[in-house]
C-alpha cells in the first residue's frame, strides 16, 4: 500500500524538520535564557563548579543592587533619547529626500542619488576618526574658538551623540526605493489641485508608504540603541553614558559581578526583543525589501 | 540631466495646459526637490564627505590632535607595511571573515529552506533564529564572555557533560579565534536567514511544478532551480555580510581586547587602537584607508564574478 507508506515517510521527515528546527532555536536561544538566570543567581550559584542551570535560591533583588551598583537606569533614559531622536529626524530627513530624488527629479539629482549610493560603500572607521576630530574642534562650542581650538567642542556633550548620526545614506536609499513605486496619476490629481510639492509629499505621498516609515523608524531606533564605539568615543561623564558603553565600563570596574552585569545586560536587551517582537512585520519586510532590490 | 521620465511626466498635464504655467511649475517642482533634499545633502558632506577628504589627507601626516599635523608623505604607509601588528591583523579579519560568513551563509539557507514549508509554529522558529541579530553586539558578547568562563561557565559544562575537556577559550591563543568566530556566526544567521527566506517565498511556483511534472528530484530541483534562482539573494548576503564582517569590533573589544599575543586583533581594532589609545591620528587614517580599499576591491571581485545582482534578472 504505497499511500501509507508516503504518509509514514512524510510523518518521519515532519518530525525530523521539527526536531532540528527546535535544536537550532534552542542554541540560538540559550544564551539569552544563561542570561536571565545568571542575573537572579547568588555569588554562591554563580561560583559553582561545575555550573548549576537553574539557581537554587532566586535572588531577584540583583536587579535593585545592580541599579544600586551603576546607574543603568540613567543609562538605558540616555539611550533612549538618543534613539528616539535618531529615529525622528532620520524619518523626518531621509523621507524628504528620498521623496525628491523619487518623485522630484531636477537637475543633478541623479547625481546626488549616486553619491548617497557611493556613500554607503565607506566604511564606519575610515569616517569615525575625522568625524571625531570635527566634534572635537567645533567651533564656539564648549570653549573652542571661531578656529575650534581651546576647549573641547562636542565632546561629551548631547550634540555629538545626536547630530552625528541623525541621517543615514541607507535609510535615503530605502525611502527613494518606497517612494519610486507609487503611481504618478495622483501626484498630477493633487498638482492639479494646486497643492504646493510639500504638502503632496506629506498629505498625499507619505500615507501611502506609512509601512516604510515604520520599518525605517524601528531599524533606526534599534541601530542607534545597539550602537557602541560611537558614544564611548565622544562621551566620558557618567550622566551622557549610553547602557551599551555603560555596560562596557562597568564590567571592568567590577571584574566578577557576573550577576550585575547580567542583570545590567537584560535591561539593555529585553527592550529590543520586545520591540522586534511587537513589529516583527516590519522588521522582516524591511530587512527583506533591503535584501531584494 | 533631466531623464525621459521626467519629460514624460512633464508632458503630462497634458495639452491644455498652457507652456507658461508648466515652466512655473516645473521651476517649483525643481525648486521643493532642492529644498527637500537639502538637509540630508549638507548632514552628509559634514559628515561623510568632508570626513572621506579628511582621513585622506591625514593619512599624509604625522598628527597626535595636541599640535598641528605635520605633512610626512607615504611614511604612514610605509610604516604600515612593516607593521607585523596590522599585517596579523588583516589575517585575523580575512580568517574571521572567511570562517563566519560562509558557515553562517550555509545554515542560513538551510534553515530558511526548512522554514519555507507549510509547517505550524514557524513563526516561533524564525523568530528565536533572529533575535541575536536585534540584540546589541556589546551585550551579547557579555553573554558569551559569561559563557567562556573556563571554571564556571556554560560552553565547558556543556563539553564536560559529553565528557571533553574544554580550553581556556578567550587565555588561549589556539582557541580564541574560534571562539569569537561561533559568537559571529552564532549572531549572523538570523539575516542571512530572514534575505533567503523572504527570496524563496518570491521564486515562482509554475517552474517548480514543470520540474516535477518532468520528474526532477528534490535534490535535483535544489541544485538546478532553487540554487540559481537564489543567485541575486547570495549575492546581496554575501556582499553585505563580508562588509559587515570586514568592520566586527564590538565583540572583540568584549570577548578579547585583540589578545592573547594579537591573535584575535582585527583591522578595525587596529585603527581605534592607534587613534585612541596611541594618539597617531594620520597612521590610523591610512590604517583606515586600507580597511576601505580592500572593502572596494572584494565589493568589485564580486560584482565581477557573480555579474551583479542583474544577471538573473
Amino acid at each position: 500500500m504505497p499511500p501509507v507508506e508516503t504518509s509514514h515517510r512524510a510523518r518521519a521527515g515532519r518530525i525530523a524538520l521539527y526536531l532540528t528546527l527546535s535544536v537550532i532555536s534552542l542554541v540560538m536561544i540559550v544564551p539569552f535564557v544563561w542570561m536571565l538566570l545568571t542575573s537572579v543567581k547568588t555569588p554562591g550559584d554563580i561560583a559553582a563548579v561545575p555550573p548549576r542551570l537553574f539557581p537554587t535560591e532566586w535572588a531577584f533583588g540583583n536587579y535593585a543592587d545592580a541599579l544600586r551598583a551603576a546607574p543603568f537606569a540613567t543609562y538605558a533614559r540616555n539611550s533612549f533619547v538618543i534613539a528616539a531622536s535618531h529615529t525622528v529626524l532620520n524619518v523626518l530627513i531621509a523621507s524628504m529626500a528620498g521623496y525628491a530624488l523619487a518623485r522630484l527629479r531636477f537637475r543633478g539629482s541623479s547625481l546626488i542619488f549616486l553619491a548617497f549610493v557611493g556613500a554607503l560603500m565607506i566604511p564606519t572607521y575610515t569616517k569615525i576618526l575625522p568625524e571625531f576630530l570635527i566634534v572635537r574642534f567645533m567651533p564656539l562650542f564648549g570653549g573652542n574658538d571661531i578656529t575650534g581650538q581651546g576647549g573641547t567642542g562636542w565632546l561629551d556633550t548631547w550634540w555629538a551623540l545626536i547630530i552625528p548620526g541623525a541621517v543615514s545614506p541607507f535609510s535615503v536609499f530605502l525611502f527613494r526605493q518606497f517612494y519610486l513605486d507609487l503611481p504618478v496619476e495622483l501626484e498630477e490629481a493633487a498638482r492639479l489641485d494646486g497643492l504646493s510639492e510639500l504638502g503632496i509629499y506629506a498629505r498625499i505621498m507619505t500615507p501611502l508608504v506609512k509601512p516604510a516609515f515604520i520599518t525605517v523608524a524601528l531599524l533606526t531606533f534599534e541601530g542607534s540603541w545597539n550602537n557602541f564605539l560611537w558614544p564611548l568615543l565622544v562621551t566620558k561623564s557618567d550622566s551622557l553614558r549610553v547602557i551599551q558603553v555603560g555596560l562596557s565600563v562597568f564590567r571592568t570596574e567590577n571584574d566578577t559581578q557576573w550577576a550585575f552585569l547580567m542583570a545590567g545586560t537584560t535591561l539593555a536587551t529585553v527592550p529590543m526583543v520586545v520591540l522586534f517582537l511587537i513589529g516583527q512585520r516590519y522588521f522582516v519586510q524591511g530587512f527583506a525589501t533591503a535584501g531584494i532590490k | 540631466m533631466v531623464s525621459t521620465r521626467d519629460r514624460v511626466r512633464a508632458a503630462a498635464p497634458g495639452p491644455s495646459t498652457a507652456p507658461p504655467r508648466r515652466r512655473g511649475l516645473l521651476r517649483a517642482r525643481r525648486r521643493a526637490g532642492l529644498l527637500m533634499v537639502a538637509p540630508a545633502v549638507l548632514h552628509a558632506l559634514i559628515w561623510i564627505g568632508i570626513p572621506l577628504i579628511a582621513a585622506i589627507v591625514l593619512s599624509f601626516t604625522s598628527y597626535d590632535v595636541l599640535t598641528p599635523p605635520r605633512f610626512i608623505g607615504l611614511e604612514n604607509f610605509r610604516d604600515l607595511i612593516s607593521d607585523n601588528v596590522f599585517r596579523r591583523a588583516v589575517l585575523n579579519t580575512s580568517i574571521y571573515t572567511f570562517f563566519t560568513v560562509p558557515v553562517a551563509m550555509g545554515i542560513a539557507l538551510l534553515i530558511a529552506l526548512m522554514l519555507n514549508t507549510r509547517l505550524a509554529g514557524r513563526a516561533i522558529f524564525r523568530t528565536a533564529i533572529f533575535i541575536p541579530q536585534v540584540t546589541a553586539t556589546i551585550a551579547v558578547a557579555l553573554v558569551w564572555l559569561w559563557i567562556y568562563d573556563p571554571r564556571s561557565g556554560l560552553a565547558n559544562a556543556v563539553l564536560s557533560f559529553l565528557g571533553l575537556d574544554g580550553p581556556a577559550w578567550l587565555s588561549s591563543t589556539d582557541w580564541a579565534m574560534p571562539a569569537v568566530i561561533v559568537v559571529g556566526i552564532w549572531q549572523g544567521i538570523g539575516l542571512k536567514m530572514l534575505i533567503y527566506l523572504a527570496a524563496l517565498q518570491s521564486l515562482p511556483t509554475d517552474l517548480y511544478e514543470a520540474a516535477s511534472v518532468d520528474g526532477a528530484s528534490k535534490v535535483r530541483q535544489f541544485f538546478s532551480l532553487t540554487l540559481p534562482l537564489l543567485r541575486p539573494a547570495t549575492f546581496f548576503v554575501f556582499v553585505t555580510s563580508v562588509i559587515g564582517a570586514f568592520q566586527s569590533f564590538d565583540q572583540v573589544y568584549i570577548l578579547t581586547d585583540g589578545g592573547p599575543a594579537n591573535s584575535t586583533t582585527m583591522m578595525t581594532y587596529e585603527i581605534y587602537k592607534s587613534a585612541f589609545r596611541e594618539f597617531r591620528m594620520g597612521y590610523a587614517c591610512a590604517q583606515s584607508l586600507v580597511l576601505f580599499a580592500l572593502l572596494l576591491f572584494l565589493t568589485l571581485l564580486n560584482r565581477r564574478i557573480t555579474g551583479g545582482d542583474r544577471a538573473t534578472r
